[in-house]
């Protein structure tokens, strides 16, 4: 898994490649400071082509903790495997989900 | 041109009470599923591409829409929140609606029209603005005309109230008497008001009375009359000596013998009077029942056998403490049994069974819930088949509603996914896990997570 | 279960109130019930104000005491049903059998004039 940092109106996006799974968690989390800051983020999941329980359980804890802190997570760029997991799962009910990076950064830079 | 379909749970908040197995994007109206008419309606206005949204579930319109290739066009899904204004819609389908002409139906509408060849006309010369709306909806159409041209001097569609399980009933009645229909309803028809799917069986003396609709793998029994105005949904049984007229019966449900279905709705047990609004679970199952859906048939098998082999291990191990601590748990009062009510869909009925409670104040009461005691009489029912060894947490009967369990998630069972993971800590982070393993399980993947939850457990204790 | 004799009319009528479920667990109890009553008067009314849930032996028990109070030449009325009551009597075409009121004021009165309902 390899993990893209870029800016988008003051706004990060977090781009992950690969598959994020119980065994890729950890690294996830390390890779960058912005995915455990109070910041508001974009996390582009165009390239994953994986997705298990932990992984979906690592996107809800980031966006509580950022919460909690008055920050948020979008999510972008869901493919149809992805997409589906958060439907069986009903995660879709917990995030804000765009078919576009760019404008998901747009649109929370301007909130 | 494409279309954008936002529908949002409240929109049909009206419907789901009646029937919770039946997600109301798919509920049929004259054994058509809801969702198809506003897709023909879609094709119909010159739509290419359409997108369903939703803040709900959308497993069931997508088991039954697939990638719209049936129909020749593009059909793909999103999610949205609930209070996630039509701008906001836009924005997050951005990529989808750039550079195009865009139909945005919002709302559970229905749609009336009458001749087919109008609408494509009328769309491609309308300029844009809000094409009709009521308090449940709206069609709105953005972007420049395709030609130019006399717009007919009336829109040729309209929208009718659907927003009452009444409204419903009589809608399903008003179209199953159109003749011919403009919406092409489902079975073989050559003759007005009349519809058959494939499979039906009708016995000696039964009375079919137009007008009618049956949908598939139907059997009508000796001596039945069904009609008029009957809409028989798929995988539906009446048996012997029963009428049913002016109602609607919805899949899978079997109709006992000599009964008199009339101005009603049967759906599985339920029976509904459109009416008043009054509704009645019916728990006989020689009267009213549910029958299984073809998917359920054989399957589960396998898996039930690995969860009978898990759960008799788990009672070898667990006897032992379990005949040691538990009458000594009884002397100090810590072990508390309540009796419990929960929904088994699967059968569709309801299961009454004792589950104890441990009162946990160190000591003996921690071994014995780290060695999930507690959970010791639920294995024996896992070993029955009456619940899984690993699944979801039992829900009250009472609670299933507002836990919103999606039907296909849930299968009770003694232990959760959500205790092999370390990250859930609230009741929805464990539904995320229950419903992820419910679709992405297997019988060897539910030996090692219960493993894993039954050793989570006593770690969780040691700690 | 409740159970008045009520002498309005001159003559008895036995009142039973039927409340919560009346299903395969306890209509034994309201045969044995039954049975008494008829000792006293075989004119009876079921009030099923607080009836909520009946199911198939339920509905069976209340045609076999009709049964009974009839061979006696009595009758047993039914008063206030609710709608899901109502609706297990006409799915199982058992409303027919039963002459049906709104209230127990009514259902008693009936026996007085003779009203078939």
């Amino acid at each position: 898994m390899t993990v893209e940092e870029k800016k988008c109106h003051d706004l990060t996006i977090v781009s992950i490649n690969g598959s994020l799974e119980a065994s890729s968690v950890p690294g996830f989390m390390k890779s960058s400071p912005a995915l455990t800051d109070s910041q508001s983020i974009v996390i582009d999941l165009a390239g994953v082509d994986f997705l298990d329980s932990s992984g979906l359980g690592c996107l809800v804890t980031i966006a509580r903790k950022k919460r909690e802190q008055g920050g948020d997570v979008r999510l972008a760029c869901l493919n149809e495997k992805l997409r589906r997991v958060f439907e069986v799962t009903q995660a879709f009910r917990l995030f804000d989900i765009y078919d576009d990076a760019e404008s998901a950064a747009t649109t929370a830079a301007n909130k | 041109m494409k279309t954008l379909i936002v529908i949002r749970e409240k929109d049909y908040g009206w419907l789901s009470p009646f029937f919770p197995g039946v997600n109301p994007l798919v509920m049929p109206v004259c054994n058509k599923p809801f969702i198809e008419f506003l897709i023909d309606f879609s094709i119909l206005a010159g739509s290419s591409a359409i997108r369903i949204i939703s803040d709900g579930p959308l497993n069931e319109v997508e088991r039954y829409c697939e990638d719209g290739s049936r129909w020749g066009v593009d059909v793909s899904y999103a999610s949205i929140l609930g209070n996630d204004s039509i701008e906001t819609v836009i924005e997050k389908n951005r990529k989808y609606c750039a550079d195009q002409r865009l139909l945005i139906i919002s709302g559970y509408l229905f749609i009336r029209y009458e001749n087919r060849q109008e609408l494509r006309h009328c769309f491609a010369m309308a300029s844009g603005g809000t094409l009709a709306e009521n308090e449940r909806g709206s069609i709105v159409l953005a972007g420049t005309p395709e030609i130019t041209g006399q717009l007919p001097a009336a829109t040729p569609f309209s929208l009718v109230e659907f927003d009452s399980i009444d409204n419903y009933f009589r809608l399903s009645a008003e179209i199953l008497k159109e003749y011919p229909s403009p919406y092409v309803l489902p079975g073989y028809c050559n003759e007005p008001d009349c519809h058959i799917g494939r499979n039906v069986v009708i016995g000696k003396g039964a009375e079919i009375r137009k007008p009618v609709i049956i949908g598939n793998n139907v059997q009508i029994m000796k001596g039945a009359v069904v009609g008029p105005s009957a809409v028989v949904g798929s995988n539906v049984i009446i048996d012997r000596e029963s009428t049913v007229s002016r109602s609607i019966l919805l899949d899978n449900t079997y109709i006992g013998e000599q009964l008199e279905v009339v101005d009603r709705i049967a759906a599985g047990n339920i029976l509904v009077d459109p009416r008043s609004g009054v509704s009645i679970a019916m728990e006989d199952p020689h009267l009213l029942s549910s029958l299984p859906g073809s998917a359920h048939i054989g399957s589960g098998l396998f898996r039930y056998l690995f969860h009978a082999i898990v759960a008799l291990l788990l009672i070898l191990l667990l006897s032992l403490p379990y005949l040691m601590l538990v009458p000594l748990l009884k002397i100090q009062g810590k072990w508390k049994t309540g009796s419990f009510t929960f929904h088994d869909i699967r059968q569709g009925k309801n299961l009454r069974f004792v589950m104890p409670s441990i009162a946990d104040e160190g000591g003996i009461g921690s071994l014995a819930k780290a060695l999930s005691l507690d959970r010791f009489p639920m294995l024996f029912r896992a070993l029955a088949g009456t619940i899984a060894v690993i699944g979801s947490f039992p829900v009250e009967v009472s609670h299933r509603l507002e836990a919103g369990y999606a039907a296909t998630g849930y299968r009770p069972a003694v232990f959760s996914y959500a205790e092999a993971e370390d990250w859930p800590v609230n009741a929805e982070d464990s539904a995320i896990v229950e419903q992820f393993y419910a679709a992405h399980g297997s019988p060897v993947r539910d030996m090692v997570l219960t493993i894993k939850a039954f050793l989570n457990r006593i770690h969780s204790k040691v700690q | 279960m409740d159970f008045r004799i009520d002498m309005s009319n001159g003559q008895p009528v036995g009142i039973a109130s039927l409340d919560g479920r009346l299903d395969a667990e306890n209509c034994g109890d309201l045969q044995t019930f039954c049975q008494s009553w008829l000792k006293e008067t075989s004119r009876l009314v079921f009030d099923c104000t607080g009836l909520d849930f009946l199911d198939s032996s339920g509905l069976g028990t209340i045609v076999s005491c009709l049964r009974k109070s009839l061979e006696q030449d009595g009758d047993l009325k039914l008063a206030a049903l609710s709608p899901q009551v109502s609706m297990v009597f006409e799915l199982t075409k058992a409303r027919k059998l039963f002459s049906i009121f709104p209230d127990a004021d009514n259902a008693v009165r009936s026996y007085a004039s003779g009203d078939k309902a």
